[in-house]
């Protein structure tokens, strides 16, 4: 077997032969354009999936939480500004965001198996996946929030008396925003109860 | 005679009926009331009976129990954002609970029910 006998190679010895026809300058100049091409389709092709438009294209979002998300202060407000569903549920950073991307594979085998089809099998599932959103944003101390919200921004005079001494033994306990704030743009499960508000009526 | 008697009876059941299950008292639904009560961190400051920044669930009952506007004034303390005094002495505007769908009063009522419906 010969380099001058190219037809008998197999792909693989093709593919690590050295060019005899290209310079190394329109290699390098084609796999860079190749390059920005491939990473521009990739990360617009992500992107789409962090649109609101995506998010409930699928009626198992669009007639649940999407619903209860639109009476919600992350959805209207005095100010205009708009929290969407992957700002709060995607990580901003490229790494943490692809690890959630696909794991969120596991949400497309949900949507063909049915697991959540019917509002009724949602609730039923309600707790369990918020669960898992809670134990995901605990994880990473409630990253999502943080982006817009801190308790160093937080002013003593513009807040609520009882918000900000909330929040400050908060800070000094080291919680998490989602220790405190759960269905804040959801509704609760049914007959949840969060942390610390048990009282002696258990 | 009998048709007499037999019409007071039926007569006394519909009063009975009327005075004891008036259409707001049925509307109590316990698991609904508690979920906003959840949803709007109402026990960060209001325990079921023991005083926390706010007064108990039991002792706004007492205080309302048995008057006829209790249900109204609740309404009122849980929609309008009035000044409430805290245990520490200091005032603050009262959190306007929150509905999904918004200003559902339906919903509001059935908390404030449940409210004047907490027992010792």
């Amino acid at each position: 077997m010969t380099q001058s006998d190219p037809g008998r190679l197999g792909w693989w010895a093709r593919l690590k032969r050295p060019s005899a026809k290209h310079s190394v300058l329109a290699l390098a100049a084609v796999g860079f354009v190749g390059g920005i091409v491939f990473w521009g389709a990739f990360n617009t092709g992500m992107e789409a999936t962090n649109t609101l438009q995506f998010c409930v294209s699928c009626h198992e979002m669009r007639d649940t939480v999407y619903q209860e998300y639109q009476y919600t202060i992350h959805y209207s407000n005095r100010t205009g500004v708009r929290a969407i569903c992957s700002d709060c549920h995607v990580p901003k950073d490229w790494t943490h965001k692809l690890i959630r991307k696909i794991k969120a594979s596991g949400e497309v085998w949900g949507k063909i198996t049915g697991s959540i089809d019917t509002k009724e099998k949602f609730e039923a599932k309600r707790l369990e996946l918020a669960q898992h959103e809670w134990e995901r944003m605990k994880a990473r101390d409630s990253i999502e929030c943080r982006n817009c919200h801190s308790f160093e921004a937080m002013s003593p005079e513009l807040q609520k008396k009882t918000p900000y001494k909330k929040h400050m033994e908060a800070k000094a306990a080291g919680k998490s925003c989602i220790d405190c704030h759960q269905g804040i743009a959801h509704k609760l499960p049914k007959g949840y109860k969060k942390p610390g508000t048990d009282d002696e009526e258990e | 005679m009998k048709y007499q008697s037999r019409m007071i009876a039926m007569a006394s059941m519909a009063a009975f009926a009327l005075a004891g299950f008036s259409p707001a008292a049925l509307a109590l639904d316990v698991e609904a009331a508690k979920d906003l009560a959840e949803q709007n961190n109402c026990k960060q400051c209001h325990g079921i009976k023991k005083d926390k920044d706010g007064p108990s669930f039991l002792k706004t009952a007492e205080k309302y129990r048995g008057k006829a506007n209790a249900e109204d004034e609740i309404v009122k303390h849980l929609t309008s954002g009035k000044k409430v005094k805290l245990a520490d002495g200091s005032e603050e505007n009262h959190k306007i609970v929150k509905t999904m769908p918004p200003n559902d009063m339906a919903q509001i009522k059935n908390l404030a029910q449940y409210i004047l419906s907490t027992q010792p």
